[in-house]
């Protein structure tokens, strides 16, 4: 079909997009840590930008896949872009869901000095870089590590909870303060579980395999 | 889906003129009720195989084959197999029409006299039965008797396949059947190749892909000679196994 031309195209969109939602999410995590409000409200700004990549890789798609009918690889290759550029996509309204928390946060005095948290962001981070990398490589073991990563996210995910808990319940003045700290943990594991499915999407653009809704991928991984 | 094997290919050579190597041992399962697609670069083999189902071959006497065309059980390569009740069980439909200098009706009821056919409510039956499974019958029910060669060039070649029906065959083989046709008349045969598998099994070269992709249910890629990757069509066009086939068909060569 000799696509080619196009295909790398799509490819830099999503590279640009990609781009895009790492530093949105380095961003929303900085302003939580440092109570930033300019930066949050920059973050809030950006998301117009990732969604007007959204939908121009989704027609840029569109119109290869009506022009040249591309099969095989190229084919994955497009389906997996359209996939995968709606799970940055959502990633870059959880960093905005973030940011409006960091806000109402910021106009209270700090809970408590942040410790897991870092550590869950840090891990979500690495997710988030190593599955971009995973698709512009496409390198299927890489994927496969971001899958295992989710768990270390759940872990995170129940530990603060627990603590959020603790606190709530010895003191009725933080729970306005725990609960947006709750779901601010909440929109990071779910970026998690977006990086997943872009983890899976990657190993069906190389293996040419669904992976999606089964036990975890022994055969694959 | 159980499939029922309905031709099995086994190591399947060919030679025209007694020694050019056109065929490599080609190993391929054809499946009852389902359309097989053959393709390829131009002269990779895959009307050379198209035509060993009904040893067109034979028609020059230096051409050999090796291996084995199992149907129903039997060899159609052997020596004893009755030529002229192979090919109405398997029939074949060319790349360009062929109707017949004679009227339409004429056109379909030649090959059931020559089956012995006289009686002419018979005739009258099965030529409609014919021309209705060929999806023509409401467009030349009003002019049996005129000249098959005043119907346009896609009512040619379901006339064509109309005639290969009327024989009742187990198999259709198809070579290019749409490559002189245009759009609409193309439609039309890849929607009567899909209706046509109820009744009969299909194999089909075809140049164009995104046939291949449309109407197959399974397709083989050939390349000098061999058969590169033999798989359901929908594995062929979305993750085919073999890197060859995997140019071929993003068109990165051919």
């Amino acid at each position: 079909m000799k696509t080619l031309e196009e295909l790398n195209k799509i490819k830099n969109l999503v590279l640009e997009m990609a781009a895009t939602i790492e530093a949105s999410l380095n961003d929303s995590m900085e302003a939580l840590l440092e109570r930033d409000n300019t930066l949050a409200e920059k973050v809030i700004e950006k998301d117009k930008v990732i969604n007007s990549f959204d939908v121009l890789i989704d027609e840029e798609c569109i119109k290869l896949i009506a022009l040249k009918q591309p099969v095989a690889s190229e084919l994955r290759f497009i389906i997996t872009a359209m996939k995968i550029t709606s799970d940055m996509e959502r990633i870059g309204d959880l960093c905005v869901n973030i940011c409006e928390r960091v806000l109402e946060l910021n106009k209270e005095p700090e809970l408590k000095p942040y410790i897991d948290l870092p550590r869950m962001a840090d891990t979500v981070k690495t997710m988030l870089r190593e599955v971009i990398n995973a698709f512009f490589e496409k390198n299927v073991e890489l994927a496969c590590e971001v899958i295992k990563k989710d768990d270390i996210v759940d872990y995170y995910l129940n530990k603060i909870s627990d603590e959020l808990i603790l606190f709530m319940t010895k003191d009725p003045n933080t729970i306005y303060r725990a609960n947006k700290i709750s779901q601010i943990i909440k929109y990071l594991e779910r970026i998690a579980d977006h990086c997943v499915n872009i983890a899976e999407n990657v190993i069906y653009l190389v293996k040419g395999k669904i992976i999606r809704h089964t036990e975890f991928p022994k055969e694959v991984c | 889906m159980k499939e029922t094997i309905e031709i099995e290919v086994k190591n399947l050579s060919f030679y025209y003129n007694g020694d050019i190597r056109a065929l490599k041992s080609i190993n391929l399962t054809v499946y009852k009720n389902l359309v097989t697609a053959l393709i390829g670069p131009s002269g990779c083999g895959k009307t050379t195989l198209l035509r060993c189902f009904n040893r067109m071959h034979d028609l020059y006497p230096k051409n050999r084959y090796e291996g084995e065309i199992i149907l129903n059980g039997k060899n159609i390569l052997s020596q004893e197999v009755d030529l002229i009740e192979l090919r109405s069980k398997i029939g074949m439909v060319f790349q360009k029409p062929t109707p017949f200098p004679m009227t339409i009706f004429d056109n379909i009821a030649y090959g059931l006299r020559l089956r012995g056919i006289k009686n002419k409510t018979e005739l009258k039956d099965r030529v409609e039965q014919a021309l209705k499974s060929a999806a023509l019958f409401d467009e030349v029910k009003d002019k049996l008797n005129v000249s098959a060669t005043e119907l346009s060039g896609g009512q040619q070649q379901r006339l064509v396949i109309a005639r290969a029906l009327a024989v009742e065959p187990e198999i259709l083989l198809f070579d290019e059947p749409t490559s002189a046709l245009d759009p609409i008349s193309t439609g039309k045969i890849e929607e009567l190749l899909t209706e046509l598998k109820k009744k009969v099994t299909i194999i089909i070269v075809t140049h164009n892909m995104q046939q291949a992709a449309r109407i197959s249910d399974w397709t083989g890629f050939m390349m000098l000679g061999e058969l590169i990757e033999y798989d359901r069509t929908e594995k062929i066009f979305t993750a085919p196994t073999k890197k060859l086939t995997e140019e071929y068909v993003t068109g990165r060569f051919g």
